[in-house]
């Protein structure tokens, strides 16, 4: 087989991997070089514009009349912009760096077409574009998480499938024997998606189910794109970081295919508990609720391997960039991983519902989850993609404290604040009449909402810094003095 | 769409998850994925990033190490 296969050569069935071929990290690390930095420096740039967005929609729910008329920015579309830009520009993009580029090194296999990659980020990143542009200016569809106008569909299907059938190119021509449990969540996430997204677009976009299906279906793929594709690339990214920074094996190898096997089975039945309390078929609701309290099982399973590897190793762990992000979106993967268990009983979401507790959980599990697990990531692959060191330190720790505690601060203000909401409206009175008018329970919220304003501020400094050092990183002409820093292992070259 | 037609879309999807899922524990199971577990937890480690060497830290750290080693 040569050393460039064709596509035809990738996709035959019958060519037999040659296990002479297997590389080193470092030759891996420097064929993902160029696509990797296309959808992480993308990834950057959507970050910040979903930052501002955030803002924006953070300081209209105290201040309704900030930039209220101007048609583009009013509440409910850049609410929309600001969601669609972190889920599918930071989210996705960032996914695609972060996701190929761990399954390339645990196949150890040279990576081939990388040229697809190219062309599934440049489509990936007009789609989002026109789809946020689209949104903006009023062609949102009415439906969670799905908000890009229908146009960009096919768009958007043609660059996830580029991506898809890279990985599973890579994955089949693999040089190592064992299937490492991150390579596991990654097939698995990258089989889920376009299952969810093809589901979703006929039943939600093209052939729009209505009343509680349309509910079901929806609430159906909003959970899932939580659960079945950001959860499994996070933890796969933790699987492998983790114990590959500390130099030690995970804590129970056996555990963590319990858990791989106890997700896959649980989470896709979890979504259903955002409609408890709604017209939907009892058993329904009942079987949400006991797909979301099974859920205990792949999340204590995952806790244990997290933080039992680290236990012992807290002081290099804290002087690792990488480790700090993993680890706190580790414990954070626990944390809001049973607060979504208790949300979904029923007495509990009483409360809960239709309040800011599931705006501050659902950050719960994008940011101080998802995304801080995908920050650690970018901080070891990054210098091993371009050869050269994080070029400022402090800036790494400006991230770190203000993405920490700005998250922080906001799901405790928006769940404090939205528990305080949620038994304010079902107070009554001994005659049964509301204690509360809707005005005062919203008047009361304020103060909650100011300090998700300011939380909202924290993160986009923190994001800044980011965007600096990965910038100063990317652009800065390459000195001798960065070529001797000892960031990364040896560039190797040779074959094992 | 009537009901009937998404229900059947629905157990058609639901068909083919289940059977992919059955699939790949089977293949898993066949070609020993699922046995010797902990020496597979090590499978990440090589003589570039080996076993007990932390591969990661601030970079000013770094530079200091690197010039503790030099002097």
């Amino acid at each position: 087989m040569s050393a460039t296969p064709s596509i035809l050569d990738s996709i035959n069935p019958s060519q037999d991997a040659d296990t002479s071929l297997k590389a080193r990290l470092g030759e891996v690390d420097a064929s993902m070089r160029v696509p990797a930095m296309l959808f992480l420096i993308s990834s950057v740039l959507w970050l910040l514009a979903g930052t501002v967005f955030a803002l924006i929609a953070a300081i209209k729910a105290t201040n309704p009349e900030f930039l209220g008329a101007t048609e583009w920015l009013t509440f409910g579309r850049v609410r929309s912009a600001h969601l669609n830009a972190m889920i599918f520009g930071w989210g996705n993009n960032v996914i695609f760096a972060v996701a190929p580029w761990i399954m390339g090194r645990l196949c150890r296999a040279r990576i081939r077409h990388t040229n697809i990659l190219l062309v599934a980020g440049v489509f990936w990143n007009i789609a989002v574009t026109v789809g946020i542009i689209g949104i903006m200016k009023g062609d949102m569809v009415a439906v969670e998480w799905l908000e890009m106008p229908a146009y960009i569909t096919p768009l958007v299907a043609i660059s996830y499938a580029l991506v898809g059938v890279w990985v599973i190119i890579a994955f089949r021509w693999r040089q190592s024997d064992h299937v490492y449990v991150s390579q596991w969540y990654l097939l698995a996430a990258f089989f889920w998606l376009p299952w969810l997204y093809t589901v979703a677009q006929v039943m939600l976009v093209f052939e729009p189910a209505t009343g509680v299906v349309q509910s079901l279906t929806n609430w159906w793929f909003a959970h899932n794109v939580l659960g079945l594709w950001l959860t499994p690339t996070a933890i796969a990214a933790a699987y492998y970081l983790i114990p590959k920074v500390l130099g030690r094996p995970i804590h129970s190898y056996y555990l963590s295919v319990v858990g791989f096997w106890a997700l896959a089975l649980f989470y896709n039945w979890a979504g259903v508990h955002h409609l408890i309390g709604g017209p939907v078929p009892a058993w329904v609701i009942s079987a949400g609720v006991v797909g979301s309290v099974m859920m205990v099982i792949p999340v204590i399973v995952v806790a244990i391997n997290h933080h039992l590897t680290v236990v012992g190793l807290h002081k290099p762990g804290w002087a690792s960039p990488t480790i700090r992000f993993v680890v706190f979106g580790a414990i954070n993967y626990t944390a809001v991983s049973l607060l979504g268990s208790l949300m979904a009983l029923r007495n509990v979401n009483e409360v809960t519902h239709f309040t800011h507790f599931t705006v501050g959980h659902a950050h719960h599990g994008v940011y101080a989850f998802f995304t801080m697990i995908m920050f650690g990531a970018v901080y070891y692959m990054m210098p091993r993609l371009l050869l050269r060191e994080w070029p400022n330190a402090f800036l790494i720790k400006v991230h770190w404290w203000m993405c920490a505690m700005g998250i922080v601060l906001m799901v405790v203000a928006l769940q404090v604040g939205g528990w305080i909401q949620g038994l304010q409206m079902n107070a009554l009175s001994e005659e049964g009449t509301p204690v509360y008018t809707f005005l005062e329970v919203v008047e009361n919220t304020k103060p909650w909402l100011w300090g998700r304003s300011l939380s909202g501020l924290m993160l986009l400094i923190g994001h800044i810094a980011f965007a600096v050092n990965v910038f100063w990183m990317v652009f800065s002409p390459k000195t001798e003095a960065q070529k001797s820093q000892p960031t990364l292992l040896t560039p190797s070259t040779g074959q094992s | 769409m009537d009901w009937s037609a998404y229900i059947l879309v629905g157990f058609l999807f639901a068909g083919l998850f289940f059977l992919g899922a059955s699939a790949a524990l089977y293949w898993a199971h066949k070609h020993g994925q699922l046995s010797n577990l902990e020496k597979g937890a090590t499978s990440i480690f090589d003589e570039d990033e080996p076993m007990g060497e932390v591969t990661d830290s601030f970079p000013e750290k770094k530079r200091k190490a690197d010039s503790g080693e030099d002097s």
